[in-house]
């Protein structure tokens, strides 16, 4: 007997002992990833971003640029579709874990300085390991905010109205420089009444054309901590949106949400969708048609209301490598070599080197910066108005309280006080 | 059609039975078909979607591609951002077998004591475990993020293994004590006289009976560990060790060039291993319901 229970334990102990190696393995095939400095000086910085494969193997090609020049930084990426991009980051800045240097975008950055995640990088230009000279159009000071700089874009993009050409051409419709929004709201009718398809994707949504549409007529979407309007201005525009679904101009809701994540335009239910000009490239890939820009309706044949929105570079507070970080980022925005890779991924770039080293080849990128160029020339350019703490916040709102109004779920009046609620409650914290 | 060749071997009275069956046998059958059809509809779409081109797969409703391509599933073999696919599914692969050995020794090791042993505080123990499945995962996400980081374990299988080990899966744990506590204690008590201790009668008795709860235990870890998306977001950082669920999300972002083609075709290839494992189980899991209905 005594035999026996020495054999027990014995089984008993080794099946303990597997599944210890087990979590083991896993603990030193991974245990690298822990520290970042090493005895030889070299410093290992973590960089994340959102993006899909095709620009991640972009961006390896400049980290391998990177570490040429700077073979004491190492760099490890890290990326998500933008959404999970943004799920991941709240739970690692909570945990005081955030990588130390991320793609970001103006809505962000109120948000995170207030909970005092990114690093005013003003000092490393004041040591020269960042320089802010050579932006285009202004973009310099994009990311500063109360005097700090929290981020350094690396592209820039406008709104624009990308349209299925031979749906236009079939409407007969040729959108203008300084096409008012009555002439948009016939052009609509047209493409629908011609072609039997509806005009725009559900324009009631998107945050920004309501910015544009508001700073046409000397508001704006935000202020500095709150709503720039007021709910009978929200009100008058869903009503008009609601028309707009109920009579066609619009994609019927139900089935832009069917085919998500594919955009309605690619997908053939719509003429045309507002959104930011580098869309184009996404839409190119998933649908059969061919998409060019049209600028943005204005309320007075002259104000767009336009600016640069861009995606930008921000290093986090706790990093322990801000002088590492912040040459990382020189190298990202300024070096040619760097354009080259990276193309119109990420919006035409920032700096005025990286703009003249690489120009587009394929049409849907000369068209990019051919519309960009359009924007400079007509003068519309303005510069940008804040974006408040909590800005993203209503940014989803908007869109999914636009979608809720769009499928009948609300009316418009409840759509209005909602949006207003959650907003309250969003830029209040 | 079969009637006939049944004629032969059917007595007439038989006959006539069948023939008044046959009309509600067909119907059943017709029935049964055209439900099966619309259930499959979307794998069968799926399967055939992975051979049309990117442009054609989203928002169209034809089963089959025109002119079909397997370049989606060739891209695979480039890999996903610099990265084999096989490493996603090597990783995958190592947390699902590692979570299903965690659970299986610990969960059943901690249901042995509920449901075997009196202790002092067992039933108070016994329903705290129990309210842990109360706890919403999101409310743990963040203490048990800096909990791991505080201990410099973000970034490996850790955190995703440690707890199985652990038997935090309270649901498992229920689930074997309440089989553990169907089995006879005589069974038991033949073993004590025998001179077994708790050791003894968990692993050759108690175990080798609980093998219907194990399995699906088994199955069940394997499937959410595969599947799990949240928890490898959160704690790796290197998307060398991203599991397969990671990867999926890699081809299709709002900017930039859209792959659903690559995405579709890595989709049901990732399905083959949650397929095989629970092929080669579910008979095993089936035999379990029959002998645990036997004895009840």
């Amino acid at each position: 007997m005594q035999q026996g229970r020495g054999v027990e334990r014995r089984t008993v102990l080794k099946a303990a002992g597997a599944s210890l190696a087990v979590t083991g393995l896993g603990a030193t095939a991974t245990a690298c990833g822990g520290g970042s400095g090493s005895g030889d000086g070299t410093v290992t910085i973590r960089y994340a971003w959102w993006g899909a494969e095709d620009r991640a193997r972009r961006i390896n090609k400049t980290i391998d640029l990177f570490e040429k020049k700077y073979p004491k930084i190492r760099v490890k990426t890290d990326f998500q579709p933008y959404t999970d991009f943004w799920k991941k980051f709240n739970t690692q800045a909570s945990g005081g874990n955030p990588p130390d240097v991320f793609q970001n975008a103006i809505g962000f950055l109120r948000k995170y300085d207030a909970k005092n995640v990114l690093l005013d990088l003003k000092e490393q230009v004041k040591a020269g390991n960042l320089r802010m000279e050579g932006f285009r159009a202004g973009l310099d000071t994009f990311g500063e905010i109360d005097g700090k700089l929290l981020g350094v874009p690396v592209g820039s993009n406008s709104m624009a109205l990308v349209i299925d050409k031979p749906v236009y051409a079939r409407a007969g419709v040729t959108p203008e420089t300084g096409w008012t929004w009555d002439d948009f709201d016939e052009a609509m009718a047209r493409v629908r009444d011609r072609t039997g398809r509806a005009g725009d994707s559900g324009m009631y949504g998107v945050m920004y054309l309501y910015d544009l549409y508001l700073r046409q007529n000397g508001k704006a979407f935000f202020t500095e901590d709150g709503l720039g309007f007021t709910e009978a201005d929200l009100t008058r525009w869903w009503t008009k949106a609601e028309k707009g679904v109920r009579s066609g101009l619009f994609a019927d809701p139900k089935k832009v949400a069917q085919i998500k994540p594919k955009s309605a335009l690619s997908a053939e239910l719509a003429g045309s969708e507002f959104t930011w000009d580098n869309f184009t490239v996404r839409y190119t890939s998933e649908g059969r048609s061919e998409y060019g820009l049209a600028p943005i309706p204005t309320t007075d044949g002259k104000r767009t209301g336009q600016y640069l929105g861009s995606l930008m570079l921000s290093a986090s507070r706790r990093t322990q490598h801000p002088v590492e970080v912040a040459k990382f980022i020189d190298f990202m925005v300024h070096d040619p070599e760097v354009a080259k890779i990276m193309g119109y991924d990420r919006g035409v770039p920032a700096t005025t080197a990286q703009y003249e080293a690489y120009r587009p080849t394929d049409a849907v990128n000369k068209a990019i910066a051919a519309y960009e160029e359009s924007l400079v020339q007509a003068g519309v350019l303005e510069p940008i108005t804040p974006h408040p703490n909590g800005a993203d916040i209503c940014e989803a709102a908007f869109l999914r309280i636009g979608e809720e109004l769009g499928l009948g779920k609300r009316s418009v009046p409840d759509a209005v006080e909602q949006f207003f609620n959650e907003s309250k409650t969003a830029l209040s914290s | 059609m079969t009637a006939q060749a049944t004629d032969i071997t059917r007595t007439p009275s038989a006959k006539g039975a069948l023939r008044r069956r046959l009309p509600g046998s067909l119907a059943w059958h017709l029935g049964a078909l055209t439900l099966l059809a619309v259930i499959l509809y979307p794998v069968v779409w799926v399967v055939g979607g992975s051979f049309k081109a990117s442009e054609d797969i989203v928002g169209s409703l034809d089963l089959f591609p025109a002119d079909p391509i397997v370049s989606n599933y060739t891209s695979l073999a480039d890999g996903i951002a610099d990265i084999p696919v096989s490493t996603f599914f090597f990783n995958s692969l190592f947390l699902a077998v590692g979570s299903v050995i965690g659970i299986l020794i610990s969960c059943s090791l901690t249901a042995y004591a509920f449901a075997r042993i009196r202790f002092a505080g067992r039933n108070l123990l016994f329903t705290l475990m129990i309210g842990t499945l109360l706890l919403p995962y999101h409310v743990l996400l963040i203490p048990q993020y800096v909990l791991f980081r505080n201990l410099d374990m973000i970034n490996t299988y850790t955190p995703l293994l440690l707890g199985k080990y652990l038997a935090t899966e309270a649901f498992f744990v229920f689930l074997m004590v309440q089989f553990m506590r169907n089995l006879p204690r005589e069974l038991d008590e033949a073993a004590r006289l025998d001179g077994c201790g708790h050791l003894r009668i968990y692993w050759s008795i108690v175990l080798p009976l609980c093998r219907p709860a194990l399995i699906t235990s088994a199955i069940f870890t394997f499937i959410n560990a595969w599947n799990d998306f949240m928890g490898p977001l959160i704690y790796l950082n290197e998307p060398g060790k991203y599991t397969v669920s990671l990867g999926l999300k890699m081809f299709v972002d709002q900017e930039g060039l859209a792959n659903y083609g690559g995405m579709i075709a890595m989709s049901l290839v990732a399905l083959l291993p949650v397929l095989a494992f629970f092929l080669a189980f579910q008979r095993y899991l089936i035999d379990g319901m029959a002998t645990s209905g036997l004895k009840g």
